[in-house]
């Protein structure tokens, strides 16, 4: 139990991400807020992919002039994550300028708010 | 919209935006070369070891943000033309497309490298694909980054969310 | 030659996407001449491929020579090969719409013709990680296009779509971690023989990974109760991209979800593991009563139409989740048959608000009189979707209610017959009101003041075709049928 406590640190990081950023999601009223919770979300799940890729005691995954023979961390997580990093960061942007257009038409980054002057 | 009236827009709602610093100006003079030289260098070398064209086109992004703060958003703006960046962006499509195509061209499947009659056509193909993925990227930063730092003045102009 | 066009089909759409933007140094108006051009190569290549699949069989391509399963493998069978078409048929003929409809600048025909290359890339890929890039980039182009809106409110719509959809393919994409860290391979084909050999199919590892992909993709799909980006993005966005969106985003995803559920899960997962089967068809069962529930009290067209996707989308996720061969091409047809007919009654209700700026249902009292194309193609189109023969609605229902009889799922049989009933409540209500109801003499019927009132022809004529094709599509689908089951591998 202990053992199983101390060796999975990774994925209990990787929950904790998940859950904060989801928490943030749904619960912050400032638009911006939310869009720093999806982040957190995602950094959750690259966590998740990166640590998977990880073998003990193993070098690094560079083709250099001699490549000594042995295990290596296994490269394929990690160019996964660097496309979805890039989406993440895409999606940021995207949401980001909404953000802005929103404030410029309503004055306010209130979610509730927002909503009582979009019933009206 | 002229220049006038959203430059005394800025200054009078969001003061902190431009500060004139004889340290960050000297600064950035002397480091902006070595930085984009930096950029250049991560996308050249991301076939073998760690980079690529994405960290590669931000650091190279980040060289223009670098040019914003230093000297002014506005006169940043107007001397990195919006459709020079934006015809970056579309050569590095045009790029990558091209590369690919001309391999079916060739009689392969597309984005096959060896089919190139150069030496090392694996090699130099990825280098020019992650180029043009650098330039992609470089142009959509330095893109956003204007877009969204130019706030309240521009978003009532332009509905448009992003390009692409 | 023909393993080239898959690749081809995603790459049109990009340099077409492309283009305008190099164009705007010149010009902002060269958006709808490239765009024709690229989504007509592209849908000529789509039909090609389909004609090929149908007499030939699968279509596979690796991308740079790796070979699969280390590199990136195209795959298109019957199924894929009709969305192609579908894709490609729905968003050409919408540029006859989209030509005198509101956004018209450089930017909208670049976003538009990427959704066209992410959807394209989501359908002929054989690789799941491929799925989730296209998957993303299928959604950014969609929320662009949502909030290319006049109104605040489409900003508003849009970042909620925004958030919600990044959730949904962030749990897919966890979901494709935990393949990976069980099974070690990314390829379809491959996952689909590893699963069984490296972790069994009821160990916790391929149940929690087929439950966060179907939960991901369940948000794209837009099922109870994950659905509620979607009235909101599809009332709130220009007419042409409610018709763009609604007749192709939420089908491509749920093609997403059936293909990981018949070719990398496949029908032994739904053996082995039966309360993934029974769980899925309890959401997709409370999806066709919620989502026509909630269907039945709104006020407003174009809400109510999202609403009914969210049930027709139940239905069909239903039809898949029964995975027996009849059960499957019924709900290939229904998905089909629902992308046409909501397209259509999306274009209709926008020629509707150009004529009159009617929204409301209340509004929509005595139409049928003042715009006679517009009310008379919603008219057919909503019967259609009611599921009366012989339109391609009633072929798709059948053959799931079929299916459902020879699994003997009965609860999914009572479901999908009384959805009927629940369709034919909320169409009924309205068609009375346009045909049966007098015209009430308001300021709501005057034409939009923008000068955006006018109706043109290519409007009219994307109406006209998707009421010929809601009904004439029924006709193939016998012709069809064989290229499915034979060619979806897992049925056989």
């Amino acid at each position: 139990m202990i053992d199983l406590l101390l060796t999975r640190y990774n994925y209990y990081a990787t929950m904790l991400l998940l859950g904060i950023g989801l928490y943030m999601l749904i619960e912050s009223e400032n638009l911006v807020k939310k869009v720093i919770g999806m982040n957190i979300f995602q950094t959750g799940i690259f966590l998740f992919f990166i640590s998977l890729a990880y073998v003990d005691g193993a070098s690094a995954p560079i083709v250099g002039k001699d490549v000594e023979a042995g295990a290596h961390v296994s490269p394929l997580p990690h160019v996964l994550i660097l496309t979805a990093i890039v989406v993440g960061v895409a999606l940021t942007a995207v949401a980001l300028a909404l953000i802005i257009r929103i404030y410029a038409e309503y004055g306010t980054l209130n979610e509730s708010t927002i909503e009582e002057l979009n019933h009206d | 919209m002229s220049a006038d009236s959203d430059q005394g827009r800025e200054r009078q709602e969001s003061p902190g935006l431009y500060v004139e610093s004889t340290v960050i100006m000297t600064t950035v003079r002397v480091i902006a070369p070595f930085v984009l030289t930096f950029g250049l260098f991560i996308m050249f070398h991301g076939a073998d070891t760690p980079g690529g064209g994405f960290q590669g086109g931000v650091v190279a992004g980040a060289v223009v943000m670098m040019l914003a703060f230093a000297y002014g958003i506005d006169t940043t703006r107007d001397w990195a033309d919006a459709r020079l960046v934006a015809l970056l962006g579309a050569l590095g499509v045009l790029t990558f497309v091209a590369i690919g195509l001309g391999s079916i061209a060739l009689g392969g499947v597309f984005l096959e490298y060896p089919l190139y009659p150069i030496k090392k056509a694996s090699k130099y193909g990825m280098e020019l694909v992650e180029l043009g993925i650098g330039a992609i990227v470089a142009s959509i930063a330095v893109g956003l980054f204007f877009l969204l730092a130019a706030g309240f003045g521009h978003a009532m102009d332009e509905p448009e969310g992003d390009e692409s | 030659m023909i393993e080239h066009a898959p690749v081809l089909l995603v790459v049109a759409p990009i340099v077409a996407a492309a283009l305008p933007i190099v164009a705007s140094m010149l010009t902002d108006r060269a958006g709808w001449p490239i765009a024709v051009l690229g989504l007509g190569i592209h849908t000529a290549l789509a039909g090609w491929l389909l004609v090929h699949v149908h007499t030939e069989g699968v279509v596979t391509t690796v991308l740079a020579g790796f070979e699969a399963p280390y590199g990136i493998e195209l795959a298109v069978d019957g199924l894929s090969a009709v969305v192609v078409a579908l894709i490609g048929v729905t968003s050409f003929g919408l540029l006859a719409y989209a030509r005198r409809a509101q956004p018209r600048s450089n930017a909208f025909y670049a976003q538009y013709l990427l959704l066209v290359a992410g959807l394209t890339g989501m359908t002929v890929t054989g690789d799941v990680f491929n799925l989730y890039v296209f998957l993303e980039i299928t959604g950014l182009a969609a929320y662009g296009l949502v909030a290319t809106g006049r109104e605040g409110s489409s900003a508003v719509a849009a970042l909620k779509y925004l958030l919600l959809g990044t959730i949904g393919a962030s749990l897919y994409l966890l979901g494709v971690g935990y393949l990976l860290a069980a099974t070690g391979t990314l390829n379809m084909a491959d996952l689909a023989e590893k699963i069984p050999e490296m972790a069994g199919y009821d160990s916790t590892l391929i149940v929690t990974a087929f439950g966060l992909i179907a939960g991901g993709l369940a948000v794209k799909v837009a099922l109870f109760p994950v659905h509620t980006w979607q009235p909101d993005a599809y009332s709130r966005s220009p007419d042409t991209v409610s018709a763009l969106i609604s007749a192709l985003v939420s089908t491509v995803s749920a093609y997403a979800l059936a293909r990981l559920m018949l070719s990398v899960f496949t029908v032994e997962f739904f053996d082995a593991v039966p309360l993934a089967q029974w769980g899925l068809l309890a959401v997709a069962s409370i999806s066709i009563v919620a989502g026509s529930a909630l269907a039945v009290s709104q006020s407003d067209v174009q809400r109510m139409l999202a609403y009914s996707s969210v049930s027709q989308f139940g239905l069909v996720v239903a039809g898949f989740a029964i995975a027996t061969p009849l059960a499957v091409v019924g709900a290939t047809v229904h998905l089909i048959g629902h992308a046409i007919m909501k397209g259509g009654l999306f274009a209709a209700t926008g020629i509707v608000r150009r004529k009159t700026g009617a929204t409301t249902v209340s509004e929509y009292a005595g139409l049928g009189s003042r715009v006679p194309l517009g009310a008379g193609g919603f008219a057919v189109l909503a019967v259609a979707m009611v599921g009366v023969p012989p339109a391609v609605g009633f072929v798709g229902k059948w053959y799931i209610v079929i299916g459902a009889v020879e699994a003997e799922m009965w609860p999914v049989v009572a479901v999908v017959l009384a959805s009927t009933l629940l369709t034919l409540a909320y169409f009924a209500r309205l068609i009375e009101r346009l045909y049966f109801a007098e015209a009430e003499p308001t300021e709501a019927d005057q034409p939009l003041a923008d000068g955006s009132g006018e109706v043109s022809l290519g409007m009219k004529g994307v109406v006209v075709a998707a009421v010929i094709l809601a009904v004439g599509l029924a006709v193939a689908v016998p012709v069809y049928e064989p290229t499915l089951t034979e060619t979806l591998p897992q049925l056989l």
